[in-house]
């Protein structure tokens, strides 16, 4: 934490010193300084029903830029065909964009070469238009210490059929806090679905801050999926936000499967008339785990639709909460916001809590929540047990059911397959220590 | 052979308030491999309790008797256990599974039994699935899609079968595998069984109507009613009950019995 004030000038010096040998351009500098200035004001945000303030997110106020191991991505499938980005760390290992996408003006790079490369697009563009660094203690701190990233911009109506991957690996082998950027810019008529991998290499001890801003301008059409498979030593906030357009489409299909402590913050703002948002989201929980998520979507345009799905599964002694946030604002006439929170309670001590939160200032509106925290279903546990399926197995499979929803919105068979796989494992962990 | 013997089984159920109710009374019945029983009997006599109980539902309690496969007590072994020593029940009302395509859930149901380094290759499981497909007139779709999700009545029944054949039992316990089928269906469904008869296969059909026994000709016919095996006999029992009904042979026996549909 910030305390005295001669801290606090030596962090802008160091952060300053750091911005710039890094060559980055003087807009940014002053951002960060900015947003160190505004650190000290801002309290942390408040979630319902949830208390992260003593997790050890902003231990870490230096701003370090170092070159990583890319031997630590050698496990990654096979690139053939994919188009992807990967970082390790800070630094980036590899992009494949095909080349008549990059004929098309497609743009697919790290953060910092954007900033510097695309200062028109990026200057406007980020944490400013979706998101304002100056939201809460979080987001300055994010434009502060912003040390990774990527960005992508997809020109007016342009059809990607093929998802674009990033893969943003925390490297972990040292202290230093992941400090990462996604920024999406999806021009008018543009269609395109979007995965994001993240992972940790390395037992170190460090925060993981990752923020995703799309901007949905009129008429897109976009999907962004994710498999979070952070590591058992980081505390995470992961910040998602997308802000819609007229008659724009965007969707959220993530699974939160990290190994400890996570805060998520999902939310999209429906700005433009008739833009509609699917917003769904997993999450498995296991020993002594704690994950908040808020997942809020905020109805501000004429006939817009924001829907909310979340599923979770508790195993062992963790802790999860999903609030469901539907927020219509006055004027908002003839929107719909529907949400369903669901978990299951596959142990005792843990401790699970969906809320359905409804704050409507409009009248002619449809709104509606279905909320429930349940067990596995015993009819189909039954069933799969009767043919010979022994209960761990049964209880996998029955669970995989319960996520089905949000795995099947996931574009790429294979990051299916990898989403199942990884909630498999810590299923099985899970059900190790029962 | 295998055995599956049934010992004065007594089985109740809690109802509502904390009450419970007897619903089997003493049931004895024993069959072997190489021998299609059924067991027929009005509604609410008890006939889809005796198959649940054998399988091991933990809604049913045994309060009396005993069951016991190949001369050893199942009634302690959870239901998974059951089926690996060679149970099979299908069920009237099948479980829809999301997210579980049915392929992987008849593999993973084939693996269940077999040792972890024997495990089938997928080969020999889409050779043996192909043609179980063939033989139940099924399109090879239905495979990938989620475990009874969606499916219609006659789709269940028909997916059933084929995890019977996939699954290759000791003892099937088919419980009301006729219901809601068409004529067309219910040919299909009883080829699928008739394609297992054999030495190593025993079956015990339950049925409310003869109409199914001309397809799967039964060794063995039983009558159940309130609880108890009240009469056995073999093939020409079921068609007997078909003309005179249940009401004729309650009389008959003596019975004081009332019937479900008694009033009508």
């Amino acid at each position: 934490m910030i305390s005295a004030v001669q801290d606090y000038e030596a962090i802008k010096t160091a952060v300053e010193t750091a911005a710039n040998e890094h060559g980055e351009p003087h807009w940014f500098v002053e951002r960060r300084l900015a947003a160190i200035d505004a650190m000290q004001d801002l309290q942390l945000p408040e979630m319902q029903r949830y208390d992260f303030h003593r997790w050890p997110l902003m231990d870490n106020l230096e701003l370090n830029f170092r070159r990583s191991d890319k031997s630590l991505a050698d496990d990654l499938p096979d690139a053939d065909g994919r188009i992807r980005f990967v970082q390790v760390g800070q630094t980036t290992v590899a992009v494949n964009l095909p080349d008549e996408l990059a004929d098309q003006g497609v743009i697919l790079t790290d953060i910092f070469s954007a900033f510097r490369e695309h200062p028109r697009l990026t200057e406007k563009y980020f944490m400013d238009k979706v998101t304002k660094y100056n939201e809460n203690k979080l987001t300055a701190y994010q434009q502060a210490f912003l040390n990774s990233g990527v960005f992508l911009y997809v020109p007016k109506n342009v059809v990607i059929k093929q998802p674009i991957e990033a893969y943003l690996i925390q490297d972990s082998t040292v202290k230093q806090a992941m400090v990462s950027h996604v920024l999406i810019i999806a021009e008018e008529g543009s269609q395109f679905s979007f995965i994001q991998h993240l992972n940790t290499k390395g037992v170190v001890e460090n925060a993981a801050h990752c923020m995703v801003e799309v901007l949905s301008r009129a008429n897109s059409h976009v999907h962004f999926s994710s498999v979070d498979e952070l590591g058992e030593h980081t505390y995470s906030v992961l910040h998602r936000r997308a802000n819609l357009s007229r008659n724009a489409r965007f969707d959220w299909a993530v699974g939160i499967v990290n190994a400890q402590n996570t805060l998520g913050d999902i939310t999209s703002e429906l700005v433009g008339e008739g833009a509609h948002s699917e917003s769904k989201v997993i999450a498995v929980t296991t020993g002594k785990q704690s994950n908040g998520i808020n997942n809020r979507v905020v109805n501000r345009g004429k006939h817009t639709t924001a829907n909310i799905s979340q599923r979770g599964v508790l195993l062992e002694k963790s802790e999860l909460i999903f609030n469901g946030i539907g927020d219509i604002i006055h004027g908002a006439s003839g929107a719909n916001a529907e949400q369903e929170n669901r978990v299951l309670m596959m142990s005792d001590q843990a401790h699970g809590d969906a809320n359905p939160i409804l704050l409507i200032d409009e009248n002619d509106v449809i709104a509606g929540h279905a909320a429930s925290v349940g067990q596995v279903d015993q009819n189909q546990l039954y069933y799969l047990m009767s043919r010979g399926i022994d209960k761990e197995l049964a209880q996998r499979l029955v669970i995989r059911g319960f996520l089905g929803p949000v795995l099947e919105e996931i574009p790429l068979p294979e990051v299916r397959q990898e989403m199942i796989d990884v909630i498999e494992r810590k299923l099985e962990d899970g059900q190790h220590f029962n | 052979m295998a055995t599956l013997e049934v010992k004065d089984l007594h089985v109740e159920i809690k109802e509502e308030k904390e009450q419970t109710r007897e619903i089997l009374k003493g049931v004895n019945l024993t069959m072997n491999t190489g021998e299609i029983h059924a067991i027929m009997g009005p509604n609410g006599t008890g006939k889809s309790t005796l198959s649940q109980t054998i399988m091991g539902n933990s809604a049913y309690h045994v309060t009396q008797g005993d069951i016991l496969l190949n001369g050893e007590s199942i009634l302690d072994m959870p239901v998974d256990e059951r089926a690996r020593k060679g149970l099979f029940l299908a069920m009237q009302y099948p479980a829809e599974i999301q997210g579980v395509t049915n392929a992987e859930f008849l593999r993973a149901a084939i693996n269940a039994r077999r040792p972890e380094d024997d495990q089938i290759s997928v080969m020999d499981f889409l050779k043996e699935l192909d043609k179980n497909l063939a033989l139940l007139d099924m399109s090879e779709e239905m495979t990938e899609r989620y475990l009874n999700e969606g499916f219609s009545g006659g789709e269940k029944k028909r997916n059933e079968i084929l995890q019977l054949l996939m699954i290759k039992p000791s003892f099937a316990l088919l419980d009301e595998i006729d219901s809601g089928l068409d004529i067309d269906a219910l040919q299909v469904v009883s080829k699928g069984v008739n394609s297992m008869r054999g030495d190593n296969f025993g079956s015990l059909i339950i049925t409310h109507y003869q109409r199914l026994l001309n397809y799967i000709v039964p060794d063995v016919v039983h009558v159940m009613m309130d609880g108890r095996i009240v009469k056995s006999g073999d093939a020409d029992l079921a068609k007997k009950l078909e003309n005179e009904g249940y009401a004729g042979l309650r009389d008959e026996l003596g019975l004081d019995v009332s019937l479900v549909d008694d009033n009508r």
